[in-house]
Formats: C-alpha cells, sequence, structure tokens
C-alpha cells in the first residue's frame, strides 16, 4: 500500500507489453529454455536489487554491491576448495557479504559520509581485497553439486526462481510488517523527523546495509554456481542495474519510497529487454542505448504523475 | 486600481483551493490578505504572481485582461513575491543574489563592478541593513528576508506580494521589514501582506481581505474592524482571540533541571515543572530557548548541569534515551524535524509507539490501525484517512498529527516549542485545550513561545531568558509589557 495502484500498475503494464510483443515478434521467445535461461540471467541481479531497494528507501545507496559479490565468490568457493561441505561454503559467502554491508552501514552513520561516497570507497577497497585474495586468479575446482545452487531446477522450475521469490517474500514482509521496515521508510522519508521521534536511526540503517549485503553475499554464490568458479573480477558494474531496477519500479533515490513488487518488475523489464535484442538479432551496443532510455522514461514519467499529484 | 480579481477559481485534481476568490488591490495601500491555513490565500497569490494559472476567473492588471504564464511574465508587468521560505543562493553574495536571473551581462560576462553599485544604492536607497558583498548564507532569517525584498524591488515593481514575512523574525526585526514597507508604500507601490499573526496588523495595514475555505468573504477598510469581528470572518464561528484557561492544582515535580550549562549559550539554567502545570518560557529569538529544549531533549550535548525525570536523574545523550525516560518535544519546525511528510498520517502517529503495536519486531496491523484511528479521531485531525499523506494536510492538522506521535507514546513531560506557528486561530484553541488536556492527565509541560499573549493566557508561570540565562519569573495574567522588560532589558539574576 505505500504506492498508488496506478504508480505499480504502470511498469506492470509495461512488463507485460514488453511480454507479449516478443512473443509475437520471435518464435524462440515463449519457450521453456529461454524463459528459464531469462530467469537464471536476471536471478542475481534481482536478488542484488531486493538488498538495493531497502538500501534506497533509506535514502542510501550501495555502489560496492559488485565488489561484494566477487568477494562473496571467492571466499564461498575458497571454502568449498579446502574441503568443506557446499553448504558451509555458501553459508561462508553469504557472511561475507552481510559483513561487508555492515561495514559500508557503520561507516556511512559512524562518520557521517554521504554513503555514495563510503561504498565508492569499498567499492574498491573490497574488489582490491579480492583480487589479493586470490592473486587474481579464479578460484577453480569447486565440488560439482555446487553447479544446483545457480542452475539446478525443482520439479522443472528453476531453483533459482524459488529462491528469488522466497527472498523477495521475505524482502515485502521487512519493508511493509516489520518495525524495521517502517524505520527504514521514516529514515528516508525524514532523517531528523525519525531521529527526535527517538528511533535509533544508526543501528537501522546499519542492519539495512547489512541486509542488502547478505543478500548481495547470496547473489555471489549464485553467480559463483553458475559460472562454477570464484572469479575476483566478477560483478563489476553490476550496481548499476541493481540501481535501475529500483528505480525503474517506483524507488526514489531521495529515499522513502520503494517496494518488492516494483523493484522485481524494474529487474525483469530490464531482463527482458537484453533478452529480446538478443533473440531479435539487435547489436548489444544498441541494448546498453535502450535500457539506458527506459531507465529514463520510466522515471520521468513516474516523476510527472507525483507532480500531477501535487 | 491597481489589481482587480474577480471569481478566481483553482482545483487540484479533487480538492478545490479557490472557489470565488476577489481582491482589489490600489497603488500606494498596504493590502492584509486574511485566513486560516487552506483558506486559499497562497494560490491566490501564487496565480497574480503567475506561478499558478486560474482555472476561472478575471485577473485586471491596471484595467487590462491579464494571464501570466509564469512568474517572469509577471515580474515584467511589475508584480512580484516576498516568499516565505528563503529561495537564495546561499553562496552567493548579497548583490549576486538581488540580480540573480536579471544581471546585465556583456557578452555573457558580469560587470561585478557595477553590480555591486548597483546593490548598493538599492540597498541605500531604503536603507536596508545589508551590506552588498556579504555572502547570503552568513545572514539572519531577518537579512534573508531584506535581500529578498531587495530582490522584489530591484526593478521597481508597482505591486509588491508579502508571504508571512515576519513569522520567524524578533520584534525588532520585524519593526525593520516594517519600515520598508511603509517606504514602498510612501512611494506609491501597492502592497499585499499575508499574514497570520493579528497583533501586527494595525500598525501597517490600510485594508484587509478575508478568505475563507477558498472564497473571499470580507473586504474592507481595516480601521472599520475590530480584532474579534476580524476573527469571526475568519474562522466562521465566535473564538476569543485569548485562550481561557481553567487552572489545575498542580502535582510533584516531574521534570526538574539543574544547573544546565551548554557553552557557548546556555548557562546554568534551572527549572522544575509540575505535574498538570504549563511552564511558558519566553525571550527573544535568539535568547537560547529552542537550544534549552534540545538540550533537555539530549540532541546537544550538556557540559554540566542534571536533568531528572520523575525523581531519577538521567544522562539523556539522545533522543531516544529522552523518549524512552517519558519525554517528548514537538519541535519549532515540524516539516522538518517533526513529521516525515511523505509517509501516511497513521504512520507519522505509531512512529514512536511502534513497540506498543509489534511483537519481536513484526508489526500487528489491526493494532497499528487501531491506535491511529484512536488519535486521529481524538485530535479531530481533518483528512481523508490514516493513508494520506502528511505532506498533504494543512498546517494546523500538521501540528496535531505531530503531537499525536507523542500522545501514541503516552509521554509524560512535553516540550512544546512554538506550538502554534503558523498555525490558523481556530488550530490554535485546539492546540491549547489540548496541552490543558495533557496537563489535568498529569502530565508536566514546558511551552516556548513567541507570542506573548499566548504565554500570558497558557501558561500557569512564566520563566524568561535573555542570552542563554533566566533573567526572571512572572506568574499568569502578567503584562507583555513584564515579559519585554525581562526578555530585552534586565541584567542577568546570575
Amino acid at each position: 500500500m505505500r504506492t498508488s495502484l496506478w504508480q505499480r500498475l504502470l511498469p506492470f503494464l509495461t512488463l507485460i507489453a514488453l511480454f507479449i510483443g516478443l512473443i509475437i515478434a520471435t518464435p524462440n521467445f515463449f519457450t521453456s529454455t529461454n524463459l528459464s535461461s531469462v530467469v537464471r540471467q536476471t536471478a542475481v541481479i534481482n536478488i542484488m536489487a531486493l538488498g538495493m531497494t531497502m538500501v534506497i528507501i533509506t535514502g542510501g545507496i550501495d555502489l560496492s554491491v559488485g565488489s561484494i559479490l566477487a568477494l562473496a565468490g571467492c571466499l564461498g568457493t575458497m571454502t568449498m576448495t579446502s574441503g568443506f561441505p557446499v553448504l558451509a561454503g555458501i553459508a561462508v559467502g553469504v557472511l561475507t557479504g552481510c559483513l561487508a554491508g555492515l561495514l559500508n552501514g557503520a561507516l556511512t552513520t559512524r562518520l557521517r559520509i554521504n554513503p555514495f561516497i563510503v561504498t565508492l570507497g569499498t567499492l574498491l577497497i573490497i574488489r582490491g581485497f579480492a583480487l589479493i585474495l586470490t592473486n587474481g586468479m579464479p578460484v577453480q575446482n569447486v565440488p560439482k553439486e555446487f553447479s544446483f545452487l545457480g542452475e539446478g531446477s525443482v520439479a522443472g522450475v528453476p531453483f533459482v526462481l524459488l529462491l528469488l521469490l522466497i527472498i523477495a517474500g521475505a524482502v515485502h514482509v521487512i519493508l511493509e510488517h516489520t518495525k524495521l521496515g517502517r524505520y527504514a521508510f521514516a529514515i528516508g522519508s525524514n532523517p531528523d523527523a525519525a531521529f527526535y521521534a527517538g528511533i535509533p536511526v544508526r543501528f537501522h540503517t546499519t542492519v539495512i546495509y547489512g541486509l542488502c549485503g547478505l543478500l548481495t553475499g547470496l547473489a555471489g554464490m549464485i553467480e559463483s554456481s553458475r559460472l562454477m568458479t570464484g572469479q575476483p573480477t566478477a560483478g563489476q558494474g553490476y550496481e548499476l542495474p541493481a540501481i535501475a531496477a529500483v528505480v525503474i519500479g517506483g524507488g526514489s533515490l531521495r529515499g522513502g519510497e520503494g517496494g518488492v513488487v516494483g523493484t522485481l518488475i524494474g529487474a525483469f523489464i530490464m531482463g527482458l529487454l537484453s533478452n529480446g535484442c538478443d533473440l531479435l538479432g539487435i547489436q548489444p551496443f544498441v541494448q546498453q542505448a535502450t535500457i539506458g532510455a527506459v531507465i529514463i522514461l520510466a522515471v520521468s514519467v513516474d516523476e510527472l504523475r507525483k507532480r500531477k499529484m501535487v | 486600481m491597481l489589481l482587480e480579481l474577480d471569481g478566481i477559481q483553482k482545483r487540484f485534481g479533487g480538492v478545490t483551493a479557490l472557489r470565488k476568490g476577489a481582491l482589489r488591490v490600489q497603488a500606494g495601500e498596504v493590502h492584509l490578505l486574511m485566513g486560516e491555513n487552506g483558506a486559499g490565500k497562497s494560490t491566490l497569490m501564487k496565480i497574480v504572481a503567475g506561478m499558478q494559472s486560474a482555472d476561472e476567473g478575471r485577473l485586471l492588471w491596471r484595467g487590462q485582461p491579464v494571464n501570466f504564464r509564469s512568474p517572469r511574465d509577471a515580474a515584467e508587468a511589475g508584480i512580484s513575491m516576498v516568499h516565505q521560505e528563503s529561495l537564495l543562493a546561499p553562496h552567493l553574495t548579497v548583490a549576486e543574489n538581488i540580480f540573480l536571473g536579471r544581471e546585465t551581462a556583456r557578452y555573457g560576462f558580469v560587470p561585478r563592478q557595477k553590480l555591486l553599485r548597483e546593490a548598493r544604492e538599492l540597498i541605500e536607497q531604503y536603507g536596508f541593513p545589508l551590506r552588498a558583498e556579504a555572502q547570503v548564507r552568513e545572514l539572519s532569517p531577518a537579512g534573508k528576508q531584506m535581500v529578498e525584498i531587495c530582490r522584489a524591488i530591484r526593478h521597481g515593481s508597482s505591486l509588491l506580494i508579502f508571504d508571512e514575512p515576519t513569522s520567524s523574525l524578533s520584534e525588532a526585526e520585524t519593526r525593520e521589514v516594517f519600515r520598508i514597507v511603509a517606504q514602498l508604500k510612501a512611494r506609491g507601490v501597492g502592497v499585499i501582506y499575508i499574514t497570520h499573526r493579528l497583533e501586527e496588523l494595525r500598525t501597517i495595514g490600510d485594508h484587509v481581505t478575508v478568505l475563507r475555505d477558498g472564497e473571499t468573504v470580507h473586504t474592507s477598510p481595516l480601521a472599520d474592524l475590530s480584532m474579534d469581528q476580524l476573527i469571526r470572518h475568519m474562522v466562521g464561528r465566535e473564538v476569543s482571540a485569548v485562550y481561557q484557561r481553567e487552572r489545575i492544582a498542580r502535582g510533584p515535580v516531574r521534570l526538574s533541571v539543574q544547573g544546565l550549562s551548554r557553552p557557548p549559550l546556555l548557562k546554568n539554567l534551572s527549572l522544575e515543572v509540575h505535574a498538570g502545570e504549563i511552564l511558558g518560557i519566553g525571550g527573544l529569538i535568539g535568547a537560547g530557548r529552542t537550544e534549552l529544549c534540545r538540550a533537555i531533549f539530549g540532541i546537544d550535548a550538556i557540559s554540566s548541569g542534571t536533568i531528572a525525570v520523575d525523581g531519577v536523574t538521567r544522562q539523556l545523550r539522545s533522543p531516544r534515551e529522552a523518549v524512552a525516560a517519558g519525554l517528548a518535544y514537538i519541535t519549532e519546525d515540524r516539516q522538518r524535524t517533526g513529521l516525515a511528510l511523505g509517509l501516511p498520517i497513521g504512520q507519522n502517529i505509531t512512529l514512536a509507539s511502534l513497540h506498543r503495536v509489534s511483537q519481536y519486531g513484526v508489526l500487528n496491523q489491526s493494532a497499528e490501525r487501531a491506535l491511529e484511528t484512536r488519535f486521529l479521531e481524538r485530535l479531530r485531525v481533518k483528512a481523508a484517512g490514516p493513508r494520506q499523506l502528511a505532506g498533504r494536510l494543512s498546517g494546523g492538522n500538521q501540528q496535531k498529527v505531530a503531537i499525536a506521535k507523542w500522545l501514541a507514546r503516552e509521554a509524560g513531560v512535553f516540550l512544546f516549542d512554538e506550538p502554534t506557528r503558523g498555525i490558523d486561530v481556530g488550530a490554535k484553541a485546539e492546540v491549547f485545550a489540548l496541552m490543558e488536556d495533557l496537563a489535568r492527565q498529569g502530565a508536566a509541560i514546558l511551552m516556548v513561545s513567541s507570542e506573548l499573549p499566548e504565554l500570558i493566557s497558557v501558561a500557569d508561570r512564566i520563566l524568561v531568558m535573555k542570552q542563554g540565562q533566566f533573567t526572571g519569573e512572572l506568574p499568569a495574567g502578567c503584562t507583555q509589557e513584564e515579559i519585554m522588560h525581562l526578555a530585552a532589558f534586565k541584567e542577568s539574576v546570575h
């Protein structure tokens, strides 16, 4: 109920129109092979975008998610190659992401530095750390069972899709039905008012960054599972599509606005655009420009609507 | 006749802001525009200044029908507006701000010296207390207001609109604004002046027009109108200008502050507020009254002194600890520090009390809804419902929501900082009734106010502050002169 029905509907209609358009335009689009490949390709960005949604709602931003993804993937796979079970490796990856997120949150709130600057710094620090740790080489020889996380299916449904739905449900519950979520909106809407109301603003902001990191860590493990290596150079530039998904879905970089449904729609719009361009044989260069145009279009439509309501 | 407005209508979506706006302004007069918040004053003025266009109605400028499409159109015709909130570029100088957007550039280069000279001429002409080369961010609110006025008159406007220019100014600064308005009037400029402060009127206005619910309900020379009649026109019902309070027997001390200091301003402040008592804090702007509230509420660290709530000495290092101790702070700037304007009213009300409607961090929606509805009804907030955004409410209703937040929290000690700033007469009476009600239920209330009649009629006793120290205590029913004497002239008692 955060956003008006119309605001939710417009991106959704765009997604539907895109879907139908692709079914008509290309014979290969509406096949289970293609659709499951779209789901697998977008899952990583989707999960990161859900974490980013929470951060953006508090009025913050996390530019370091691409680097966190790489570090989590490397540490997680290294755990597996040193003989620990696959699940332990995944846990290490997720935990790494969470700690990196908490570090971002703590730096932002304790040093009172703009999160754009803090996470720009940690983007470089964490990436450097991943490269040092692996000596710049991919982590190889990971156990075969690990591929299930990114490539497995349950009853014909990609496992990552199930995972995505569970996480989306959980983030939705956090945002709409918990104190933490309510405080996130309040902090993003007016940090001073939240502080004056006696809310522990720094604590809750830090926890939100931690959750974003945690989801990014999981995304890192999924990425590693799909590549079957731990790549210290993975995830470069992933922060941009993650932020774009939130923004296309109605989130505001000024804080206080955003939601799970919108972000998922935003991520899928970008996923379908890129898949559609592939199928239609459109050059990757043109693809990039198209997605860029969609971001600006989506946000400007949203801004117009808000202005009309005032 | 300079300006004639008739039958002006303006709708925003489903909300009608103006139904029958009418106004006539002559050259060389000061025309007061009055009405409760949400009556349509600002909308009407925005239409005159070209910031919005009317849906229907007639707008005549010097007898000719006009339709201003932008503030620039209006400015070229000779109409300028002095805004309530400062719309200045803080890092530029006074001179640069005055001529911003109207620089006489030669091949894109701005001749600095010429700009400075012209600004100095303008400043001298009217005797503004400004330096043309000063940076605007270093100015006081009054100084910024002066720059706004310079900007409005830089091209010899023939009609100036002031939107509540003195709401954040001290007495002396207000007099300075009035002096300049009088000068403009003497030069034949028409002035429209929006204000809430009834006591300012007599000294400045010639004519008055009253808007109520988007309609012009009265217009006449100010001299023909008593204060009571004016209030009646504004609210459409009888309201006594000064609040009638019932005195309550006071209980034990709930808030005790001893020897509180915070350099450089606050020095050795001591006070006690009892259950059932409203303690007024008077003083001029800058005396340290808001700083005192901030220090008590744990926002600014104190260097010495103790604060005890209900007999227990507390170290309040953050609002969180103050709230946990039972304190509530209704700030003077509800838009900046009181409310999350982008969130629904209901969520603003429960913001400080989520622990009451949640378990293990999970919110119980029906319990939360019940809490929201209870206080919306109890405070008679005029809103579509708890889902309406707080930013869409009028000032008075926003203030009620800001207070409701602390009622829901069940706080026992309330710090009200300028509780009636920018709200209309009807809402003021309601806020006072609410404070009285709280006192009756055993709350201790500290009330900071610059409105002397309000302090005198609402507070049980008044402590007066000057330069960070208390200069004296006055009983209820003292005179405004007594307060002003302590606030402006009395040497500190310490």
